[in-house]
């Protein structure tokens, strides 16, 4: 039932997301502000580009700059004092946020009791969210390591020279669109998920809806197999003896090489596509090796299962599309 | 081309941070300010409660000081006062000039001393420390000359001279040289010395303390208390209280200092509640709402603990707060969190109006405990009301458990047996084939063990089997026996009390169902159908309705049963309202209930699975009798009682008829409508189904259902059940918002916990199935309601809130009797389980329910039956057996009472267990703290001349025993109120007869005995009346002596007697 707004405060009021409300906040602000920036670094470039007396003297690496502005400036004060501003307001915000909200501690812990809906930390409810729609040790274990080491990669599959060290949207705009997508798009969308959704026996309750823990819930899904009715009737004709009573898994197994391996192919061309679809990018394309390029569109592909899974999920009941006997997908 | 706008200011260099910077500075330094504010009070709100404490407290203390300084004041200026103080000073005057001398001596030895200490400390540690240079040298040829050098060095060293300046006589002074023998010698001399002269001083100064003793005794008695000097002490902490987290921790038994295995108790209460620290307030100090001045305050949690005696009991170092109260001991972030009432907090406080929860919390074995009231109510309530049918607890109604268990040990030690006689068998077989003599014996002899042993297995069965027949016979149902429903109740009748329960006795037992009509008739055919059909109940004319219901009030029915309704309702509720029970039972069945509530139609075999009807006894071969001589059947016991609590009275079949015919009279004009479809079999089929679907078989005994267990949830660990594992079903927001089920609005979150949940569930048990779908009565909760008065629910509430899973607690918290405790927490349950306190006082402070009708009250309380507070001191454990086995203490004469003939009153006959029995007599000794085993004491046979000074004394006209004690003599006894003195040999203690006799009012207040019979002279009791000339010498004790003659009295001594006492023949 909707309309419990009393139990939404308490949701939001409730100390442990305090992180996650303040991200609602924050992190559109800071999203608009960067490319604010960014639009207006853009517009500059553009100014120094179009003149070419001007286009001489900056080069296109550095800041971009007007006439009158000093080229380099001294990291003390100009840099220290902007971080000693910042370090500041940091400590004055924690030390509010340490007196105003106690640590939410609950009773001591009993293995018999466990809490009812049972969530991570609000850092990792983004991750806890995923374990709705992977196996554990996609979710848990696989693509977190995607994740840690992707990011660890962005160094090297990053062929593009400019935009470093100050923002700009013209010329990172592939870069940017990633980090939108699977940060705010993906990550951040989980976590307010996770937090506000999820209820008890982690159910999916609406906003405003009453976290009854008696919810009975009618959630039929089904593998794509099961849509489409492999069962192993034909392969049984051509396995070997030994193998006649795994037709069944056989059969399983094989099918869901192909809507993997599609996914594989469709989004593998789609982002192709994508990083080749301006002259600048086709230009940045040519400089990548191969290496880097496969590197790339395997981190994107896994990316985009994310969002993929989540809408098979809960638009189609679609649980796996590949199921082995040692990981299902 | 737009015109070049002028290039704008390099955002970094030109911009200056500086207010930024100092907004930030700014509110960086009000940040810290106000943390360490935080740190200081916002942290910490108890320092408020502590400046709040020192501020009332060290004002009430003031005004105590002041007003002890005046008494003290008009104390000093009392003549007794000044008698005493001059006798101090008249003492201390004459032991002055003496004392003066010691204290000089003691000085001068002082002064000796300190004027060696120093040399004599010196050379003390020069010569140990060269001793033990020699000594460390090896005594061998090689070091000789080494260790000669050394000696040498060590006699130098104490053969030395010391020059030291020895006082003499205050201010004089002289030259004395010592070496280190000498230094020695003079130090433990001087020692030795001073030692004396205070032993000496102590001495003299004796009659200076006898005299002060007697003034601060005389002080003390006249002003008890504390004094000026303590209640200044108490000020001056008080005043200086320095904010402190005041904190209780108990470490587990046996461990140490920071013990890290948990289980330990940290309780911090203190620090708000002051008033309990004992380092604070000190006990003689108690301090309320009211003298601390805070009348009206709702946040003064300043008082000291209301009931002392509870902590007396529990030491508050040992049990801390929390052990009882609930809470979170460490909490003091807020009131919320440190009374644990904050979410998920596993042990919030409990409520005032079920603080005694907490005493269930460790005395969860308990049948009864003292001071906590409400929770002995809701025990009581948890029988009486037949929880216990359908909810298993730990404790009640267990001895189909405890049956169980013994014939499990039985039979594993059946097994034991076979096992070593295959044993021995083998064991002798080797013998027989061994090799030497030696070898056959060792065989042979564990052969002869194992028989042995088998011997004593065979003594343990035969005490288990034993046992196995008493808890047999102990079972009792709580409800009852619906076996006899045919012959015992009106047809009609049935299904109207199934259906409207509470509206044909809203005092009722049974809890009331909710069930629909088709329901209703259906189970009542059952009963009906199932009920045995024979053998018919004797038909009884009709008795004498005035008589009986004199019989009726008077015999002690009203312990159990009550009677009338409304105002008029008098009598006690561990049994039902009879007010209309002549609408319900046949005549018939009642008197022959009446006479012998033991009696019952057919018994039932357990071995077979069926009521033995007297068919089944032809053809066995067998007459068709079945009593406790009669209780097997083909070998295998058989239920040969009516497995009801209510006890024989022993009337005769003429009293049981009037009383019947009486109850008879007890009917209202109802019409009940026509039950044809009882006798419908194919309801019969249905009615089963439902009655095991509702659990009757729990509290009523029925054919066909007599192993049908209970079907409740175990409610022992009940008060455990952490919040989120109470289904509030679609109550839950409405739980959480305050929303009561009635519609009215409570605060928030007042009754979403545990309490609220088992209040509401006991008040309506349906509540939580609200909007739940449920069509078919199959679905529906099979848990009836109670129907309880409010003090009631709060009484149950508070026992169920308590009952905790016992493994959340510190075993050493737990309350495990052993000994004499535990015979009385044993004994409690029986008491419990029979009702003894309807009719008895048995604890101190303890009312049955007799004392409170109103024909017991003033003068008629001699009619009361006796107090057993000292029940095991006063009589013999085995007369006591004997007496409980049958309290008529006659098998021809029953329709009496063995001791107390006089009283209308009557101890019935409860047919108790040996077992029962000796738990029972072991409760009484305990209870009177006797040793649970008796030898009785040897006393002096009389000599003539003291039976003579005893006779007169026993029949002296200030107190002639005989005018009320009975004798046997139907004439005298018809206005007799105590006791035959002939039972006194048999029956009574010695011990307690003296104490008894000497200071009846004392032991009971309000009995006929007099007391002052006797006065303490010089160490002996002395009759305080005319004595005669015999007794005028006579030096010995004479109330003894009068105990010795009564354990002396016989039928003929007593006939003398009674032409002796003129008031005694009834005049």
């Amino acid at each position: 039932m909707l309309g419990n707004w009393h139990q939404l405060w308490v949701i939001i009021s409730n100390p442990d997301n305090v992180p996650v409300v303040a991200l609602i906040v924050l992190v559109p602000f800071f999203t608009w502000y960067a490319l604010r920036q960014a639009k207006a670094n853009d517009r500059l470039i553009a100014k120094l580009e179009a003149d070419p007396e001007l286009a001489r003297t900056h080069h296109r690496k550095t800041q971009p700059y007007h006439p009158s502005w000093q080229k380099e400036v001294h990291v003390w004060p100009y840099l220290l004092r902007i971080e000693l501003l910042a370090a500041i307001i940091v400590t004055v915000v924690l030390l509010v946020w340490a007196l105003t909200i106690n640590a939410p501690l609950e009773q001591p812990a009993n293995a018999a009791i466990t809490m009812n809906p049972a969530k991570a930390p609000w850092y990792f409810l983004g991750l806890q969210e995923m374990l709705e729609y992977f196996d554990p040790w996609i979710a848990g274990v696989l693509m977190p390591t995607f994740i840690v080491l992707g990011l660890m990669a962005i160094p090297f599959i990053d062929a593009n020279p400019l935009g470093n060290g100050y923002y700009t949207y013209k010329q990172r705009r592939f870069a940017i669109w990633t980090f939108l997508a699977g940060f705010e798009g993906i990550w951040l969308v989980l976590t307010l998920i996770g937090t506000f959704i999820r209820g008890p026996g982690f159910m999916w309750f609406w906003p405003t809806e009453t976290w009854d823990p008696d919810r009975v819930e009618f959630i039929a899904t089904r593998n794509l197999d099961q849509m489409f009715g492999v069962n192993g009737k034909w392969l049984v004709h051509i396995l070997p003896a030994s193998q006649k009573p795994y037709a069944d898994l056989w059969a399983k197994g094989l099918f869901g090489i192909i809507p993997v391996g599609l996914y594989f192919l469709v989004a593998g061309w789609l982002f192709y596509k994508i990083i080749t679809s301006t002259p600048f990018s086709r230009k940045i394309f040519r400089r990548m090796s191969l290496l880097q390029v496969v590197v790339m569109e395997i981190l994107l592909i896994v990316m985009l299962s994310m969002p993929l899974t989540f809408f098979m999920r809960n638009l189609f009941r679609i649980k796996y599309v590949w199921e082995t006997p040692w990981f299902n997908l | 081309m737009p015109p070049q706008q002028p290039p704008p200011q390099d955002p970094i260099t030109s911009r200056s941070l500086a207010g930024i910077m100092l907004i930030a500075a700014l509110l960086l330094i009000a940040v810290l300010g106000w943390s360490l504010y935080n740190e200081e009070f916002g942290l910490r709100p108890w320092r408020a409660y502590q400046a709040r404490f020192s501020h009332v407290y060290s004002r009430y203390l003031e005004k105590r000081l002041a007003e002890r300084r005046t008494a003290e004041v008009s104390l000093r200026n009392r003549p007794e006062y000044k008698k005493l103080e001059a006798a101090v000073e008249a003492v201390s005057e004459k032991v002055l000039p003496e004392d003066e001398k010691i204290e000089q001596q003691i000085q001068l030895a002082t002064a000796q001393r300190a004027a060696m200490l120093h040399t004599f400390q010196t050379v003390r540690s020069y010569v140990g420390a060269l001793t033990y240079d020699y000594e460390e040298v090896p005594n061998t040829p090689a070091y000789r000359s080494e260790k000669q050098s050394k000696f040498r060095a060590m006699q130098k060293a104490r053969e030395q001279k010391h020059v030291v300046n020895w006082p003499v006589a205050p201010g004089k002074y002289v030259q004395r040289s010592f070496d280190y023998v000498q230094l020695n010698n003079e130090f433990n001399v001087l020692l030795d010395d001073k030692a004396e002269f205070l032993a000496e001083r102590g001495k003299v100064d004796a009659p200076v303390k006898a005299a002060q003793d007697k003034l601060t005794a005389y002080v003390h008695k006249t002003l008890p208390g504390l004094n000026v000097a303590q209640l200044e002490g108490l000020l001056a902490k008080a005043r200086s209280l320095t904010f402190e987290v005041h904190q209780i921790y108990v470490y587990p038994p046996g461990s140490f200092l920071n013990y890290l295995g948990g289980g330990s108790l940290v309780d911090r209460c203190q620090t708000c509640h002051m008033g309990m620290d004992p380092n604070l307030v000190p006990a003689q100090v108690k301090l309320t709402k009211a003298n601390l001045g805070l009348a009206k305050s709702h946040n003064a949690p300043f008082t000291t603990h209301p009931e002392p005696i509870l902590l007396k009991l529990h030491p508050i170092n040992k049990f801390g707060c929390s052990t009882c109260h609930g809470g979170n001991g460490w909490g003091l972030d807020s009131v919320r969190i440190a009374h644990g009432r904050n979410a998920h907090w596993p042990s919030p406080l409990y409520y005032p109006s079920n603080i005694e929860a907490g005493c269930q919390n460790c005395h969860a074995a308990d049948a009864w405990t003292p001071y906590a009231q409400v929770l002995n109510r809701g025990r009581y309530l948890f029988r009486v009301k037949g929880c216990m049918g359908c909810h298993k607890y730990s404790g009640f109604d267990n001895q189909k458990e405890q049956l169980t268990d013994a014939e499990h040990l039985i039979e594993d030690l059946d097994r034991e047996k076979t096992a070593n006689v295959e044993e021995a068998r083998e064991l002798n077989h080797e013998g027989d084939n061994a090799a030497t003599n030696a070898e056959a014996e060792h065989f042979y002899g564990e052969a002869t063990d194992l028989t042995v042993e088998n011997a004593k297995i065979d003594t343990h069965l035969t005490v288990l089997e034993s046992k196995a027949r008493d808890l047999f016979e102990e079972f009792k149902t709580v409800g009852p026996d619906l076996k006899e429903a045919r012959l015992k109740l009106r047809k009609d009748w049935i299904p109207y009390w199934i259906a409207q329960t509470h509206q044909f006795d809203p005092d009722a037992q049974m809890p009331q169902f909710k069930l629909e009509p088709y329901q209703v008739k259906a189970i009542s055919a059952f009963i009906w159908q199932d009920a045995l059909k024979g053998p018919p109940v004797p038909t009884q004319p009709r008795g004498n309705v005035a008589r009986g219901k004199k019989l009726f009030m008077e015999r002690g029915c009203l312990a159990c049963h009550s009677i009338d309704i409304g105002n008029q309702r008098i009598g006690g509720d561990f049994a039902d309202n009879l007010s209309r029970v002549g609408e319900k039972d046949k005549y018939d069945y009642m008197v022959r209930f009446i006479h012998d509530p033991q009696l019952r139609s057919e018994p039932y075999d357990p071995f077979l699975h069926k009521d033995l009807s007297p068919a089944d006894y032809k053809k066995a071969g067998l007459p068709f009798i079945f009593d406790a001589q009669h209780s097997t059947f083909e070998g295998h016991q058989i239920e040969w009682e009516d497995p009801t609590v209510m006890p024989s009275f022993r009337l005769s079949w003429q009293d049981a008829r009037d009383i019947a015919s009486f109850l008879e009279t007890q009917r209202t004009g109802m019409k009940y409508p026509s039950v044809s479809y009882m006798n419908d079999p194919k309801l019969f089929a249905q009615g089963k189904a439902w009655v095991e679907f509702y659990g009757c078989a729990g509290c009523h005994e029925i054919a066909g259902l007599e192993n049908q267990g209970r079907i409740g949830t175990e409610l022992t660990h009940e008060g455990s059940k952490p919040l989120s594992r109470l289904d509030f079903g679609f109550m839950l927001t409405k739980s959480e918002e305050g929303i009561l089920p009635d519609g009215k609005k409570a605060k928030h979150g007042s009754w979403h916990n545990l309490r609220g949940f088992i209040e509401q569930k006991l008040r309506n048990p349906e509540v939580y199935d609200v909007d739940r779908y449920r069509p078919n009565p199959e679905g529906r909760l099979h848990m009836p309601t109670p129907v309880l008065s409010h003090s009631d629910l709060e009484a149950l509430t508070t026992f169920l809130l308590g009952s905790i899973d016992d493994a959340t607690l510190p075993p050493y918290y737990i309350y495990k009797p052993k000994g004499e405790a535990a015979a009385i927490q044993k004994g409690w349950w029986i008491v419990a389980e029979y009702n003894c306190m309807g009719c008895h006082q048995i604890a101190v402070g303890q009312k049955s329910v007799l004392q409170t009708l109103p024909m017991y009250q003033g003068p008629n309380s001699v009619n009361l039956p006796p107090v057993l507070t000292f029940e095991g001191a006063r009589v013999q454990p085995q007369w006591l057996k004997k007496f409980l086995a049958n309290p008529a203490l006659s098998t021809t004469d029953t329709n009496r009472d063995g001791v107390r003939r006089y009283l209308k009153v009557r101890m019935p006959t409860f047919f108790f267990t040996r077992d029962q029995i000796r738990t029972l007599v072991s409760f009484f000794d305990a209870m009177s703290s006797q040793p649970l085993q008796y030898i009785p004491p040897k006393l002096k046979p009389l000599t003539p001349q003291e039976t003579q000074i005893a006779r007169a004394i026993f029949t002296s006209p200030a107190a002639p025993c005989l005018k009320c004690h009975m004798t046997g003599v139907a004439v005298h006894d018809k206005h007799a109120s105590a006791p035959n003195l002939l039972l006194a040999k048999e029956r009574l203690r010695p011990a307690w007869t003296l104490q008894w006799i000497t200071n009846p009012a004392a032991m009971a207040p309000g009995t006929a005995m007099p007391s002052g019979l006797f006065r303490r002279e010089n160490g002996r009791w002395v009759f305080n009346g005319p004595l005669p000339p015999i007794a005028k010498n006579y030096k010995g004790d004479m109330a003894k002596l009068l105990v010795r003659y009564l354990f002396e009295m016989t039928p003929a001594e007593q006939q003398k007697l009674l032409s002796r006492t003129p008031s005694a023949s009834g005049t």
